[in-house]
């Protein structure tokens, strides 16, 4: 386990050792604050933060994959993964390693959501309520989770992180797609069983406040598939 | 790889040689852990190195040809990241990393990024970042690639010290390195060993040279004698045979000819010599990586 804490420690720190770890959280922390300005602190209006939320969706689906582009793919890039692979640990503790870097980087994140939600607190009359506001961070988690852990894997698939972060938007665009367009268009059963894959129906229940352990266990169940296809692959490069 | 197969002795230093796609970084790469054989087995210290691969890597150290470190990382972050992930106790972590930045010289950098190194610096990081958790077997590919005349006097005796405590596997292309640091040699052509043996056995003595005033013919026990001009009465006689002793016995043989004796001396094959023998008699291409 300490191997993969330490895997996890040096990545996360490597985020924050390059300008890049930087600019992407006060990019979020601008963007979000700009929209909480807008929409969470307009006189007269609810004390909220679905407008937040609803930009967040889209930004970690961009920042995670950006994030975790770099995992695998720097390593094969620069030849470290030899060192990597040589080293005593499994496949699943680099995997696991990686994933919890990429997870500590979203929790910053959250982090900057947290804030926003302190000061609608200290500045609103009445208080908002908190069942929306902490079921709209836990599904940020969740989304972020599936994000880095799909980043993980196309970052084990390329040397390019370029192709990794495609690779990766692509993805959760046609999954995207085929959950929540593609159903109106094929069979009904076909089409049920693709809407129950839907991310975006299960974001808008927490955003009403809604935190179904259903949910929680798809994305959980979701993000260790793809952590697990990730650590798979990675054993693949032994078999060259 | 068909059937290669080695064994590597407590305290030994092997030497790995063989030309281009002879399959000496597949090997060491196999034995690194770094790739899995699709036959045949591994053991490192009694551990096997597929069915209990953990174990197996954990008393090995391996220095990739690439040299590769994390290069936004301090040298000293560096070797402490290796240490966890090497599994050196935390208790013991400082004190490896410590260890490992004084063998390998490069203490007055603990700070810098390696990024910032040049080559030579980052070669002794990642030979650091191998050892710091005091593996009882390292593996080393091309360990002098692209170091200058003065690093790689500090790298071979670097090498040498690690060697005193440690059993040492060599994969390079430098010919004259693995004569200088390895007392074996092991020789890979098309996937298989074409020789395996000490190296100055390896070398053997191919005859002896002798330069003499007063002979002009000479028989020697088991060997053949050429006999070259070279004026003055001088004549160079190259004496070609087997064994050990041949230049004593060549000695004896002009002496109880009353010959004048200038110089004699051993031509001993250089292992290069030794390389492109043993691929030519297995029908393989010279030497080059």
């Amino acid at each position: 386990m300490s191997a993969t804490l330490a895997i996890a420690r040096r990545e996360f720190g490597s985020l924050f050792r390059l300008p890049a770890g930087w600019i992407v959280l006060a990019l979020f922390a601008f963007l979000t604050g700009v929209v909480f300005a807008v929409s969470g602190l307009t006189p007269g209006q609810p004390a909220t933060m679905r407008g937040v939320f609803g930009v967040s969706t889209v930004l970690v689906i961009l920042i995670a994959p950006a994030v975790s582009m770099r995992f695998l793919s720097e390593e094969s890039r620069t030849g470290t993964m030899e060192v990597v692979l040589s080293s005593p640990v499994r496949n699943w503790q680099v995997a696991l390693g990686k994933y919890g870097a990429g997870m500590a980087f979203v929790a910053c994140m959250l982090v900057v959501m947290v804030v926003h939600a302190v000061v609608l607190r200290a500045v609103s009359e009445p208080r908002p309520d908190w069942g929306p506001i902490a079921a709209g961070l836990l599904s940020m988690l969740l989304l972020g989770s599936v994000c880095v852990s799909l980043g993980l894997l196309a970052s084990s698939l390329t040397e390019s992180q370029t192709l990794a972060f495609l690779g990766t938007v692509l993805a959760l665009v046609c999954w995207v797609l085929a959950t929540n367009v593609a159903p109106a268009y094929v069979p009904a059963w076909l089409g049920d069983a693709l809407a129950s894959a839907s991310v975006n129906r299960r974001i808008d229940d927490f955003a009403r406040g809604v935190v179904d352990t259903g949910h929680v266990v798809f994305f959980a169940s979701v993000s260790g598939l793809l952590v697990f296809a990730a650590s798979v692959s990675l054993g693949m490069r032994r078999w060259a | 790889m068909r059937g290669v197969s080695l064994e590597l002795d407590r305290g030994e230093v092997v030497g790995l040689l063989g030309p281009n796609g002879a399959g000496k970084s597949s090997t060491i790469r196999v034995i690194a852990g770094v790739l899995e054989p699709h036959g045949g087995r591994v053991t490192i210290g009694g551990r096997d190195a597929v069915s209990d691969p953990v174990a197996a890597r954990a008393s090995l150290g391996y220095l990739p040809e690439s040299a590769a470190v994390y290069s936004e990382m301090s040298v000293q972050g560096y070797l402490s990241h290796r240490a966890a992930v090497l599994g050196v106790p935390r208790r013991e972590r400082r004190a490896r990393v410590e260890s490992s930045l004084e063998r390998c010289r490069i203490g007055d950098v603990s700070r810098k990024r390696t990024g910032a190194l040049s080559k030579g610096y980052r070669q002794r990081v990642a030979l650091a970042g191998a050892i710091v958790h005091d593996p009882s077997v390292l593996v080393l590919d091309e360990p002098t690639n692209g170091l200058d005349p003065n690093q790689l006097r500090d790298a071979r005796s670097l090498i040498a010290d690690l060697a005193a405590d440690r059993t040492v596997l060599i994969c390079s292309h430098v010919l004259s390195e693995i004569e200088r640091v390895c007392g074996r040699a092991v020789i890979i052509g098309g996937g298989r060993v074409l020789a395996d043996a000490a190296v100055d056995s390896l070398r053997g003595t191919g005859g002896c040279v002798a330069e003499v005033r007063g002979v002009d013919r000479l028989a020697v026990e088991g060997a053949t004698v050429e006999t070259e001009p070279l004026g003055d009465g001088w004549v160079r006689l190259v004496i070609r045979g087997a064994g050990p002793d041949l230049r004593e016995r060549s000695g004896a043989a002009l002496a109880s000819r009353g010959a004048v004796i200038r110089e004699l001396r051993d031509e001993t094959e250089s292992l290069e010599d030794v390389f492109v023998r043993v691929l030519e008699s297995a029908g393989d291409e010279g030497p080059g990586r």
